[in-house]
């Protein structure tokens, strides 16, 4: 076990190596320079080849790369260059709103997902069935922004149950929680569908009904919880991506998160923060992969890991 | 029975009488907290590390000069009176008295001559160095009388001093804070800086020590609330319907949209202001089709900016006549007629000249094609609604026009190549001088997007920065609005309004008439 984990963790090395390099490369490819907009219009001539200087940007390119990897690997992100703080402060300033809104909407999704999904297995075949699937897709089709404003609308401005946006309470990630978990939840009720009809059907199950274990304690107690295995595993990489950064979403609700810090950095083009939040992603993805995998050995007895 | 004592009664009566003879105006009631929110953080609170400036800047930093906010014209700020020299190239200004930073260092020509050497430094490289133009030294004259030095005459520096990009800085705060100085700002302002959540809040605190506000107001003593929270939501109608359900007092430029049916619904007190924005579209004046003077006029003639702000500006805008807005300092109200006016026959009477030809269905033609162009445009919702407005009026004309939005970055990065027909953006500035920035041979092709070169143009361009006589100077800004209207490297299109509401139980907020939210006399009720 050991052995296996060791093992992932050095895959880190080259995958990060991979994509740090992908990103600098993509970022100094498309038009536009981080110089110009900090300049905005009133720069002279002067000033920009100053500040290229200043940020180290006038440099080769495997130079500045070079460079920023060697400091990358000890923990030193730079500063950014639209507001000069360090940018390892700016990522860990905003990590825990990106962890808090993903564990909550993790949540919506689970719990909406499993209930829509073991109920529709179930009634195979019923209009619940039909019902629930609907509802699914529908929870995946709505757009974001949509949804999001439409529940500020009915929420904030008509009942005045929830706040539209900020993030100082819990109050105020409940809007933003179930919009995202709304269309997460789609997927987990299809897949807990389709693993429940998948276990309902095997001989174990047959053996308990005959036994005469009760309807609900079969479905509770023998089916959901081994339906849940692969469950857990796209549960595990959802939660992943949501670590990510929800921009539309924090967009909508103003909530503080690294998404947003993402995209005002790609439209400033702030190199220094773009690479860092784009490994930070990718390191939290490779963990959660990690862990998921730990997870599905630990559920399932029948699955080693050497 | 005891001796009834008059005079304790009278006393009693009289001081009665007393407190309640001045309650007809009732004083502004101190206390609270007083909201406000905008789309976006500001880069950095250090005025010389940010292309912009905005509320959260000037809420808690001053300028030596500022504007009178009914008559524009400008008034002592943290500089009491100014002396302009002879040859215009010395401006000495005596500075207020007993006027203190928010951590205790005294205000003086030292703190003045610190925070502009450094604004000027090459190694700052401030992005807002160049609103100083040509000033080579500040001295101190004396505690309180500070001198700029210019090595030419900067006609347009009082529009600069006043704009936050120019606020004096704590040198006690900038020799300590270094390079975190602009999370740790300090200046001279009616609230001090508390608190930054990025992304979220900026939290700032009533300075009690404040007592030199300037003469325009009625308070210019410390502000009446006791915070101050300016809230961060990027999403427009998230900050509308945060202002409506009562989490925000003040909503300053709301959607035009919205905004409408607001002023409609009666339910908040609102202002409506001009700004010192203008939208305009503008020609790469060196790429054909719009390399011809004529085909320019002729877009200019079937463009009717009235509809523009009528329609596709929901009436929250006037028509600009003129590259510079009418509230823009230089805007010289003469300019009518030489204006584009709306006159699709003219339009098409000059393309006629230009060798085109009406095809099928009206269609300006010339060796067999269509009089076609394209405009580069931001994805941003009013952007689109213009240049959509735009592509019909042209095509009443024949001519056709594309759209193609893009993001900011890109836009103004891809002008410099000069490979766009046309681009349709905004600008704001409050002095006619912005101009040089897109005009000017020298800016050529970086701010001069329009790939324009005409050495008059040059020669008043200058003279408008270095002519330091008003009545001169307008004079020039005259003769350029008239040869630019008639060489039509843009053609105005509109400047908006804003449209600014606040909770009925906030009192006494003002805007001055660049749209800057002055919030020294304002109270809540409750």
């Amino acid at each position: 076990m050991f052995h296996y984990v060791a093992r992932r963790l050095l895959h880190l090395i080259p995958v990060l190596l991979g994509i740090s390099f992908l990103v600098f490369l993509l970022v100094h490819l498309v038009p536009g320079d981080p110089v110009r907009v900090m300049l905005a219009d009133a720069g002279s001539p002067e000033q920009v080849e100053r500040m290229r200087r200043q940020l180290g940007l006038d440099r080769p390119i495997y130079v500045q790369y070079a460079s920023f990897v060697v400091r990358a690997a000890q923990g030193d992100f730079g500063r950014s260059i639209h507001t000069r703080r360090p940018v390892a402060q700016e990522i860990a300033f905003r990590i825990p709103y990106t962890v808090r809104m993903a564990v909550a909407a993790t949540l919506v999704a689970v719990a909406m997902g499993v209930v829509l999904g073991a109920i529709a297995a179930v009634h195979h075949q019923s209009a619940l069935d039909y019902g629930t699937m609907v509802v699914a897709l529908a929870g995946v089709s709505l757009p974001n922004f949509w949804l999001g404003l439409v529940l500020i609308l009915v929420f904030s401005l008509h009942l005045r149950w929830l706040p539209p946006a900020g993030a100082d309470s819990l109050l105020h990630l409940i809007l933003p929680a179930v919009t995202l978990g709304t269309s997460s939840s789609a997927i987990i009720a299809r897949l807990t569908r389709s693993s429940m009809l998948e276990v309902l059907r095997q001989d174990y199950i047959r053996t308990a009904r005959a036994k005469g274990v009760g309807p609900r304690r079969l479905v509770y107690r023998h089916a959901l919880k081994n339906a849940m295995i692969p469950v857990v595993s796209i549960v595990g990489m959802q939660f992943a991506s949501l670590l990510g950064g929800a921009v539309i979403v924090e967009t909508v609700f103003g909530w503080p998160g690294i998404g947003r810090l993402a995209v005002d950095a790609i439209f400033t083009r702030d190199i220094p923060v773009i690479q860092a939040v784009v490994l930070v992603a990718a390191v939290i993805f490779v963990f959660m992969n990690l862990l998921v995998d730990l997870l599905y050995g630990l559920l399932d007895p029948r699955i080693r890991y050497g | 029975m005891t001796r009834w004592n008059a005079l304790p009664v009278l006393m009693v009566v009289v001081a009665l009488l007393a407190m309640t003879a001045g309650s007809g105006g009732a004083a502004p009631a101190r206390g609270g907290t007083l909201t406000i929110v905008i789309g976006s953080d500001p880069p950095s609170l250090d005025p010389h590390r940010t292309p912009s400036v905005n509320i959260a800047h000037a809420v808690m930093y001053e300028t030596l000069v500022t504007v009178d906010r009914r008559t524009g014209e400008f008034i002592p700020g943290l500089a009491e009176s100014w002396e302009i020299s002879q040859d215009g190239t010395a401006i000495t200004f005596k500075l207020k008295r007993g006027v203190k930073f928010h951590d205790g260092t005294p205000f003086n020509a030292a703190a003045v001559k610190t925070t502009f050497d450094r604004l000027v430094s090459k190694e700052t490289n401030a992005p807002g160095a160049s609103w100083v133009g040509t000033l080579t030294r500040t001295e101190v004259v004396d505690d309180l009388t500070v001198r700029l030095v210019f090595s030419k005459p900067y006609a347009p520096i009082f529009s600069s001093l006043r704009i936050s990009f120019l606020a004096i800085l704590s040198p006690t705060a900038i020799a300590k804070m270094g390079a975190d100085y602009g999370q740790n700002p300090v200046g001279t302002g009616p609230f001090r800086f508390k608190q930054w959540i990025p992304n979220d809040r900026i939290v700032y605190e009533r300075n009690p020590d404040y007592a030199w506000g300037p003469a325009h107001y009625k308070n210019r003593g410390a502000p009446n609330f006791d915070q101050l929270i300016i809230r961060i939501v990027p999403d427009e109608s998230t900050r509308v319907i945060a202002f409506e359900r009562g989490d925000i007092d003040i909503l300053p430029g709301a959607p035009a949209r919205d905004a409408r049916r607001m002023m409609r619904d009666g339910k908040f007190p609102f202002i409506q202001i001009p700004t010192t924005s203008g939208t305009y579209l503008g020609f790469n004046v060196k790429k054909a089709p719009v390399n011809d003077v004529r085909v320019r006029r002729a877009i200019g003639h079937a463009t009717n900016t009235d509809e523009v702000a009528r329609i596709a500006l929901e009436g929250l805008a006037v028509p600009m006549l003129s590259p510079i807005a009418p509230t823009i300092w230089g805007y010289w109200d003469g300019v009518k007629q030489f204006a584009l006016n709306h006159d699709p026959d003219r339009a098409r009477a000059l393309l006629v000249e230009a060798g085109y030809r009406p095809g099928p269905g009206g269609a300006m033609i010339k060796d067999g094609r269509q009089l076609e162009f394209t405009v580069w445009t931001y994805a941003r919702m009013t952007n689109v609604r213009v240049a959509v407005v735009l592509q019909s009026q042209l095509r009443t004309a024949g001519i056709k026009l594309n759209i193609e939005q893009m993001e900011p970055a890109t836009l103004l990065a891809s002008t410099q190549r000069g490979e766009h027909d046309a681009i349709m953006i905004s600008y704001g500035w409050p002095d006619a001088d912005i101009l040089y920035y897109f005009f000017h041979s020298s800016r050529l092709p970086t701010t001069n997007r329009v790939h324009y070169v005409n050495a008059q143009v040059d020669k008043l361009l200058e003279d408008g920065q270095t002519t330091v006589d008003t009545a001169k100077r307008l004079e020039v800004y005259k003769q350029l609005q008239r040869i630019l209207l008639a060489e039509v490297p843009w053609v105005p299109l509109a400047s908006e309004l804003s449209v600014n509401f606040n909770q009925s139980y906030v009192q006494d907020v003002y805007y001055d008439k660049f749209g800057n939210l002055l919030l020294l006399d304002a109270y809540r009720t409750r």
